[in-house]
């Protein structure tokens, strides 16, 4: 009952008119983007930050939350139409989805994704509100001790489904947790790695980073590449689905739901692994004849429910534990910091009205995408054919702007052309930007919580094994790396990879 | 001593002097002990970490055989990162409308396909694009001209 109480309290708040206009300026800038193709989600949702610094905290999160799901919804536009997956969580509906476009289908394909989302998003939603608040009751009890084996075990578990090598994503998480400890630390005073620069004393901005690795670098990588893009050219037609589709993908939508809001929860979770095992689940369990791979809509509605379902129920890890699940989450908790304001479970009985309003405009939000897309959704395909020698500068100038206006410093924009040359190289060298961007957020966080937990322990570095909480997240941790490492089940994670 | 890897080997390099440079600034920072960790503490315990896993890497590199490192385009990156160089400069110096003809201008250059006319006219766009919405709608502190 008092969830129900929660939510209706939010929805007060996100159904002023203001934020009902945030939401929506969110939604579509967020689809906007997203359907560009060439930029994915994070960088749509870094280069769209300055759009928030004038807005209180409450509206910056739910314009922010609406760039972030008006994103993926357009990155699911581009999978479908031109196979290209906006970002790697709608890598599987390029599968089925395309196939089903290739064959006159684009516009169920399309429909059902927006109808899946729109189910998954409903309840994921009332997931995050019952959750949500119990997760942050046990973590307001948390120690240091307990949250720093938290951060390992998030930060392991984030690697874990990376891309690619896990030593490399490892050490990709050491050299971000590095980068975060430039500048002063806040507890010695002592000015760190600053080389005598005045302007790194606050430390490497953020946002800075973000656009070096998911801006700059990527937009350098793709013009090298000059991939041949597809062009979309046939008619898209009735993006209504029939009711045949609708019963067919009915299941499918409950399961991807269902995998994807608790898969979302997971540190490390989120979008990426819901979408691949739902597409796995569907695989297996969905109703033959199974025509998977030619165009079975129910490997659109599996994956793009549970994508949705939990890159919404991600947002619990980061509002509960101010722990961010991937490098959008590492945004989010980036904005609310530069909103003064910082994240962790006191945000719900502090702030509540940021808290439920967010919560609350997610539905308003997901309402907004349904009717925006399904109608619209011609006006939106124009925007594929956007040639990428004219986007690319935009990207530029969004990247450079956004820098400079987080604190008004000339200086940060200098930085990301030093930290761009650094991502072009690491990105060449196969290196993953995401577990870096999570080190980064996390790094400031992790040495204060060692510091106060050894402070409680007076120097004893058993504390961290003998509080029960905190070795269950250091065991959970080690589990992982050694199952992760078996052969037999790496063979397996890079064949999941490679599908 | 044969690499097999390319791209991990120099990965693990890259990674093994990053963590030693980090350890080596760092331990100018007081260490403290454990009940009272200093600031130089947590960076050189991560720094020698990722040093050793850097190592570990390259390593492997010499035995496991892997993919060559994709070709360097010099143009995209050279003509990229000295476009928002110019920009951080004019912004300082000329404001923000001289900063984005410059950063587009320049930048446009970073593709090897370049349409002078269209460039021109994305300039003028997003001069026009970013006043209206970032001065003016957003209220940015944003410098339009030279001081």
């Amino acid at each position: 009952m008092e969830t129900l109480g929660n939510l209706v309290f939010g929805l007060g708040v996100a159904l002023s008119w203001q934020n009902i206009l945030y939401c929506l300026i969110g939604c579509i800038l967020g689809t906007v983007v997203g359907v560009l193709p060439g930029i994915g989600p994070v960088a749509t949702v870094a280069m769209l930050l300055p759009f928030t610094f004038q807005l209180g905290p409450a509206p910056a999160l739910i314009m922010l939350a609406g760039i972030y799901y008006g994103a993926q919804y357009g990155g699911s536009t581009t999978a479908i139409l031109i196979n290209i997956p906006g970002e790697t969580s709608s890598v599987v509906t390029t599968i089925d989805g395309h196939q089903m476009a290739r064959r006159g289908r684009a516009g169920p394909a399309l429909g059902i994704a927006a109808i899946g989302s729109f189910a998954a998003g409903c309840i994921a939603t009332l997931v995050i509100a019952y959750f949500a608040p119990l997760l942050a009751e046990v973590a307001l009890k948390f120690s240091p001790a307990e949250y720093f084996s938290l951060m390992v075990f998030g930060l392991i578990a984030a690697v874990v489904l990376a891309r690619g090598s896990l030593i490399k994503a490892i050490a990709m998480v050491c050299l971000g947790i590095l980068l975060g400890l430039v500048g002063t630390d806040v507890n010695s005073g002592a000015v760190r790695f600053a080389f005598g620069q005045p302007e790194l004393g606050d430390g490497i901005g953020f946002v800075a980073i973000a656009m070096a690795f998911f801006g700059i670098a990527d937009v350098v990588i793709n013009l090298e590449r000059r991939d041949e893009q597809e062009v979309f050219t046939s008619r898209i037609g009735s993006v209504l689905p029939t009711w045949e589709d609708l019963r067919q993908s009915f299941w499918s939508i409950m399961r991807g739901t269902a995998l994807g809001s608790v898969l979302g929860i997971l540190p490390g979770g989120g979008a990426l692994l819901a979408s691949f095992a739902a597409y796995m689940v569907e695989k297996k369990v969905a109703k033959p004849p199974r025509t998977f791979g030619e165009g079975d809509i129910r490997g659109v509605a599996g994956p793009e429910s549970a994508n949705n379902a939990g890159a919404q129920t991600s947002f619990i890890p980061m509002l509960t534990l101010g722990i961010p699940s991937n490098p959008t989450m590492a945004l989010m908790i980036g904005a609310l910091t530069i909103q003064g304001i910082a994240p962790g479970p006191q945000v719900m009985t502090e702030r509540p009205e940021l808290f439920w309003g967010l919560i609350a405009s997610m539905w308003v939000g997901n309402l907004m995408l349904l009717v925006l897309n399904l109608p619209m959704v011609g006006l939106w395909i124009k925007l594929l054919a956007v040639p990428y020698r004219l986007l690319f500068p935009a990207i530029f100038v969004f990247c450079c702007i956004g820098a400079y206006t987080v604190d008004g410093k000339i200086f940060d924009v200098y930085a990301i052309a030093v930290l761009s040359a650094l991502a072009y190289l690491l990105l060449k060298l196969d290196c993953e930007p995401a577990p870096l961007i999570l080190g980064f957020i996390l790094g400031p966080l992790m040495e204060e919580n060692l510091r106060r937990a050894l402070m409680i322990a007076f120097g004893d570095v058993t504390v961290f094994v003998t509080r029960p909480l905190s070795a269950a997240f250091l065991i959970a941790s080690v589990a992982l790396l050694v199952v992760i490492a078996l052969p037999s089940l790496r063979a397996k994670r890079e064949e999941a990879m490679q599908e | 001593m044969h690499i097999r890897s390319p791209r991990d080997f120099w990965a693990g390099l890259v990674f093994v002097a990053f963590g030693a440079g980090f350890v080596a600034l760092a331990l100018q920072y007081r260490l403290g002990d454990l009940h009272r960790i200093g600031p130089g503490m947590f960076p050189v315990l991560v720094g020698t970490l990722l040093s050793g896993l850097g190592l570990i890497v390259a390593a492997r590199a010499l035995a496991l055989e892997g993919p060559a490192i994709e070709r360097v385009h010099v143009r995209p990156l050279v003509v990229s990162l000295a476009a928002i160089v110019l920009f951080a400069l004019a912004l300082q110096w000329l404001g923000l409308v001289a900063a984005i003809a410059v950063l587009v201008l320049v930048g446009a250059y970073a593709s090897p396909e370049v349409r002078p006319l269209q460039v021109v006219a994305l300039a003028v766009f997003l001069i026009v694009f970013a006043v209206a919405v970032f001065v003016w709608l957003l209220g940015l502190p944003l410098p339009l001209w030279p001081a």
